[in-house]
């Protein structure tokens, strides 16, 4: 950036220096205390000095709503971009970044997050943290699974995860009330029942919990050492409503489909307490893969019915 | 609010903004694609439908029509990565296709001539072959935000 640029331009609120071929952007950028947007798209930024040191005590910190860096070289997200605590929309679109910090929930007024077509592979759950966040967009990357605590979203309108390597989501995912629109085209999402999920058996510890929890045996803490009380206390309640049981460790992790009034056919995946819980009407038998497939009855569908004008492609 | 609208998308998927309806014998649009912006796999319930580049890029992959028993993935014939200028041609004897912008920089424009003018369509599960017949909607018609 050319030196003097607050000087003569002191008042300047939004700047373009798409495609000037910028390694770094100096100090210049610390003192314009009005700049509220900034788009330095296909540069050659990525390196350490891409942004100015102090960026966070810097009135731009507070100033700075809208920040594109897409289609440069970035392989993490700067740690100094977390400081732009104003920001509401940020594109690092066409990167090379390999994963999200857990620290973007710094971020904490972020309304717009453009990440698509770069190399991330998981997403942390501290992105659900952010509570203004309406338009996340993951979709040409490598993403192997969402994280159930996504749906803590409840401000999100706009979800594209197309082009990833998601074979389910989590069931959580029909949570999302307010979400329009949902993108998942070219993942391998599993297609047929997948019965063979790996099942740990439980431990005594855990059977011991179970029943302590299912048959409602009262206890105080002077009864038993904290380490239990504590133990106690991380119950999950089987989503199998028939079931009514809980687990603590060992659970069956198992691909339910969801189907969208015949049109689209999602795979979610469901934590059930035992392999008996995912065919609750069938006495033990291996061949209810029919059944489970084809069952729509299931609570899920109810809310599925509001998702099936969401699904895009 | 309106900082970022103007600065990125102003809308969520990409829109359709209507600028002549030719007395009834045709439909001309703009349809604005964002970053990343794509559309189902559909039909074009048996009109012309001719498409040119005024910005950016946008990739079309055509589809040849599920089997009438078919129950499995859709078979593409072809993609290809139109730029500014450049037209292309559909109409159902021909396929079915997606229009993408692929692009994570750059937003596109097209603009669309459709004739007979149609608003409902089908669009296609590419996993399956299912279809399921839409209403399309504009998000402006001559210029007039459209309010459904």
């Amino acid at each position: 950036l050319p030196t003097g640029l607050s000087q003569w331009f002191p008042a300047l609120e939004v700047l373009d220096v798409s495609g000037t071929g910028l390694t770094e952007m100096g100090t210049e950028l610390l003192s314009l205390p009005c700049l509220h947007t900034l788009l330095a798209k296909n540069n050659r930024l990525g390196g350490p000095g891409s942004l100015p040191k102090g960026l966070g005590q810097a009135p731009l910190a507070r100033s700075l709503r809208v920040l594109n860096l897409s289609g440069n070289r970035f392989s993490e997200v700067p740690p100094a971009l977390l400081q732009l605590r104003g920001l509401r929309s940020l594109s690092l679109g066409g990167n090379r970044l390999q994963g999200i910090p857990p620290d973007i929930q710094e971020l904490h007024s972020l309304e717009f997050l453009y990440l698509g077509g770069n190399f991330i592979t998981a997403i942390p759950p501290e992105l659900a943290k952010l509570p203004s966040l309406r338009y996340l967009v993951l979709c040409d990357n490598k993403i192997q699974s969402i994280p159930p605590q996504l749906a803590q979203l409840h401000s999100l309108r706009s979800l594209s995860l197309h082009n990833n390597l998601l074979t389910y989501l989590p069931r959580e995912i029909l949570n999302l009330v307010h979400l329009d629109e949902l993108s998942l085209r070219g993942n391998p999402l599993v297609v047929r029942f997948v019965r063979d999920l790996t099942y740990n058996p439980p431990s005594l510890q855990e059977l011991a919990g179970r029943t302590v929890k299912t048959r409602n045996i009262p206890y105080t803490p002077s009864d038993l050492p904290e380490s239990l009380v504590r133990y106690l206390s991380l119950a999950s309640n089987c989503p199998n409503p028939k079931c009514g049981g809980v687990y603590f460790d060992s659970c069956v992790r198992q691909i339910k489909f969801v189907d969208f009034c015949g049109k689209y056919r999602l795979p979610l995946m469901h934590y059930l307490c035992s392999p008996e819980c995912s065919s609750p009407f069938s006495s033990a038998s291996q061949s209810s893969t029919s059944q489970s497939e084809s069952d729509s009855e299931d609570e899920a569908s109810v809310a599925a019915h509001r998702m099936q004008k969401v699904l895009l492609g | 609010d309106m900082l970022v609208q103007r600065a990125n998308t102003l809308y969520f998927r990409y829109t359709r903004n209507l600028v002549d309806n030719g007395n009834g014998k045709f439909n001309l649009m703009i349809l604005c694609w964002g970053e990343g912006h794509g559309s189902s796999i559909h039909d074009h319930t048996d009109s012309h439908c001719f498409m040119k580049i005024l910005q950016g890029n946008l990739k079309e992959t055509l589809f040849a029509w599920p089997e009438k028993k078919g129950n499995g993935e859709m078979t593409k014939k072809s993609e290809r990565v139109l730029r500014e200028n450049q037209c292309a041609y559909i109409n159902d004897s021909i396929g079915l296709h997606r229009v993408e912008n692929i692009s994570h920089t750059e937003p596109a424009v097209s603009l669309h001539l459709y004739s007979p003018p149609f608003n409902s369509c089908n669009t296609f599960d590419q996993r399956t072959g299912h279809k399921h017949k839409v209403t399309m909607t504009f998000y402006s018609q001559f210029g007039e935000r459209t309010v459904c």
